[in-house]
């Protein structure tokens, strides 16, 4: 099999999830951390094709297929959400989207 | 045959349903009438079965009829079925033809009152119930019987439900009446263990195979139930209570059927019985203690129905001697004479009660021969056929029964023999005390106005008249030495274990006679010299607190029981049970306070949690492996 081994796959996926779960703990914006969440989904993305490929099979390609879908979804919602935040001039700072606290 | 016992059976019940769906539409009078029709039609039903019982040949009169099958669980089937036999078919003349003549007279005795209706729609639902209970083709149905037999009482004994004693005597009633269907209940379930079946037969045919221990304790249980429905000694204290609901009541179901049911009982279950002779000598026991303790009582009682109250638990004293004795034939014939002068006593008395405005005390009764002179007549009768004058119907059939005690013998047989002869001098005492206290002598100074309905309207007259002619001749159906085609009738459902000869007979008759009069005589001079009957002061508290049952009963069980609840109450309910919801409360609140903080709505210390948690896990699944 050609290109490079799977560890090297399971290497960039892991520092891509790295950056993505840094970046959804340490940035305030809301849009940010829709974005990280992003790059963590499509690290785990990564390693099911990594997988795939090492194995022969096309199930963990089919499982990204359906990821990305999904993802699709939800930032479709995550940004709506966005949106009407902005819109009720609501400050964009998950720190102060706190009103449900207990 | 079954058919006449179908129609007997359910005309009541269709009797109550029609009085009761109709409600407001229909007139106080007209559901008076239609429960004393429905009661009449039972009575041609039961007609039809005896004669159709009578016509078919000797070994052909035991007739069970199965509607359905009521109950089935696996192997265990119980049919809704009535068994018509020589023995149910009396049961069913005498509770349908004296049931119906007593509903009668109700319609004159409660005319004006405010829940007539009600009172009609009681009336017939305790008709249907009683021949429930003695048409009943196996233990459970009869056991339905005698718990709707004791709701009716129930309700009827509470009707004027304003007065609070009425009210409470209910109470007792329904109380009492429970531990004994609860030991009946006992009775059965060890009959379903031991022999897989509840009906009549199936039962006596395998209860020979039966250990002595399960028969005693069948016994000991059906006993109990009646015992206390019979008002027996020592579950008698609600009797002379119930004499707070309306006088035909207490003429239909406390004098005339539903205690009597007891005896039924008895001679319907003999071969168990028979079975455990002990128990059947305790039920003999039983009520010759009862008859004593009753007669005795019913000496010093001011009320008019009490009074008539303790001669019913007194006479049903006989009839359970007779039938511990095994003397069957003549406890049933004593159950229908007493049905008949008990019905008409009450019956007599609830005229003497309403031509008076409601007294009841005899202290401000007297000279009422004249007024009321028909009346009079009926309760002369009554009082002669209670005591056993010849040929007063209560003769033959008393006189029965204590011959038969002559002819058991023994020690147990001599001590019932003078125990009942005993109960007949005291009989002649208190019913002819009663007689001359209502009937003769002048009115007493203050006594009560009476208000002018003469003696009642015609409902009421004629059924009393009925049960005159009934109390007068319904003993000539035994007469010892000449023929005795009734107790014969009941042999063939239960055959006598004794029978005593002619002679026996007569010599009782005469000494029972006698005591009867001699009897008659104390209560005679008494009220001449217009003294008590008893005189000794100290006997006189005892009898007047009913030899201290009441009080007995108050401190061995009402007392500790209250105090046991109390204490309870104090030591468990309110510190342990109440304060630990108050715990449990505020505890949960405390808690939700502390959970509450958890969620600070910080999403990224969420994040940081959940990958904290993550990398914890991963940790620890590394370690573990």
């Amino acid at each position: 099999m050609d290109g490079p081994d799977v560890g090297w796959y399971l290497i960039v996926a892991a520092i891509l999830f790295g950056i993505g779960s840094l970046g959804v703990m340490l940035r305030r914006s809301p849009l940010i951390v829709l974005l990280s969440l992003e790059i963590m989904l499509n690290a785990g993305s990564l390693t099911l094709i990594a997988f795939a490929r090492q194995q022969g099979s096309l199930d963990g390609q089919v499982f990204a297929l359906a990821v990305m879908a999904v993802a699709a979804a939800e930032v479709a919602i995550g940004l709506g959400l966005i949106v009407a935040m902005a819109r009720r001039e609501m400050p964009l700072d998950v720190d102060r989207a706190s009103t449900l606290r207990g | 045959m079954a058919v006449g016992g179908w129609i007997c059976l359910l005309a009541p019940l269709a009797g109550a349903l029609l009085i009761t769906l109709a409600g407001g539409r229909i007139s106080r009078r007209t559901a008076g009438w239609i429960s004393t029709l429905s009661t009449f039609v039972a009575f041609g039903g039961a007609v039809t079965a005896f004669f159709a019982t009578w016509a078919a040949s000797p070994d052909e009169r035991e007739h069970l009829s199965t509607a359905y099958t009521w109950l089935a669980a696996g192997d265990f089937e119980v049919g809704f079925q009535i068994l018509v036999d020589p023995l149910s078919t009396v049961m069913m003349l005498v509770v349908s033809g004296v049931g119906g003549l007593i509903v009668w007279y109700s319609m004159g005795y409660m005319g004006g009152d405010d829940e007539e209706r009600r009172y009609f729609a009681y009336m017939s639902l305790f008709v249907f119930s009683m021949l429930m209970l003695v048409e009943a083709g196996n233990f459970l149905l009869l056991l339905v019987g005698w718990g709707l037999v004791g709701l009716a009482s129930y309700l009827l004994i509470g009707f004027w439900h304003k007065r609070p004693e009425a009210v409470a005597a209910a109470k007792k009633a329904f109380v009492v009446n429970a531990l004994g269907d609860a030991t009946f209940v006992l009775g059965a379930v060890l009959l379903i263990w031991e022999t897989g079946t509840l009906e009549y037969f199936g039962v006596f045919e395998r209860v020979d195979g039966l250990s002595s221990t399960t028969v005693n304790l069948v016994a000991l249980g059906l006993l109990g139930g009646a015992v206390a429905k019979s008002a027996q000694i020592p579950l008698h204290t609600w009797l002379p209570d119930a004499m707070e609901g309306p006088t035909p009541v207490s003429a239909l179901i406390h004098a005339a059927t539903m205690v009597t049911a007891g005896v039924y009982l008895l001679v319907r279950a003999h071969p168990i019985f028979e079975a455990a002779p002990d128990i059947q000598h305790l039920a003999a026991i039983l009520g010759a203690v009862t008859l004593l303790v009753a007669g005795a009582v019913a000496l010093v009682q001011w009320d008019i129905k009490r009074v008539i109250a303790y001669s019913t638990m007194s006479q049903i004293g006989y009839m359970f001697m007779a039938a511990g004795i095994g003397a069957y034939g003549y406890a049933i014939f004593h159950l229908m004479t007493h049905a008949f002068f008990k019905a008409l006593l009450f019956l007599a008395a609830g005229v003497v009660i309403h031509h008076l405005a409601d007294e009841q005390d005899i202290r401000r009764m007297g000279g009422l021969k004249d007024a009321l002179p028909r009346t009079h007549i009926a309760f002369l009768v009554g009082t002669l056929a209670l005591v056993g004058i010849p040929p007063f119907a209560g003769f033959w059939s008393k006189d029965g029964i204590i011959s038969s005690a002559l002819a058991t013998g023994g020690a147990l047989g001599w001590t019932l023999y003078v125990a009942s002869l005993a109960g007949v001098l005291l009989t002649g005492a208190y019913a002819f005390r009663l007689y001359f206290a209502v009937f003769r002598g002048p009115p007493p100074e203050h006594a009560q106005e009476a208000h002018g309905h003469g003696e009642g309207p015609r409902s009421m007259l004629v059924p009393v008249g009925f049960l005159t002619l009934l109390s007068t001749i319904g003993g000539l159906v035994v007469i010892p030495g000449v023929w005795h085609p009734f107790t014969d009738w009941i042999g063939e459902t239960a055959e006598a274990l004794v029978e005593p000869t002619t002679a026996q007979d007569y010599l009782t008759s005469a000494i029972a006679v006698a005591l009867g009069l001699v009897g008659a005589g104390f209560a005679h001079r008494a009220f001449r010299d217009r003294r008590q009957l008893v005189t000794s002061p100290g006997a006189w508290r005892v009898l007047e607190h009913k030899v201290y049952f009441d009080e007995l009963y108050d401190a061995l069980f009402y007392r500790p029981a209250v105090a046991l609840s109390n204490a309870l109450r104090s030591d468990v309910e309110e510190p342990i049970v109440e304060r630990s919801m108050e715990e449990i409360g505020s505890g949960t609140i405390q808690v939700g306070g502390g959970v509450g903080r958890l969620q600070s709505g910080l999403l990224r210390s969420y994040a940081l949690a959940i990958a904290f948690a993550v990398v914890v896990l991963v940790v620890v699944f590394v370690a573990v492996r």
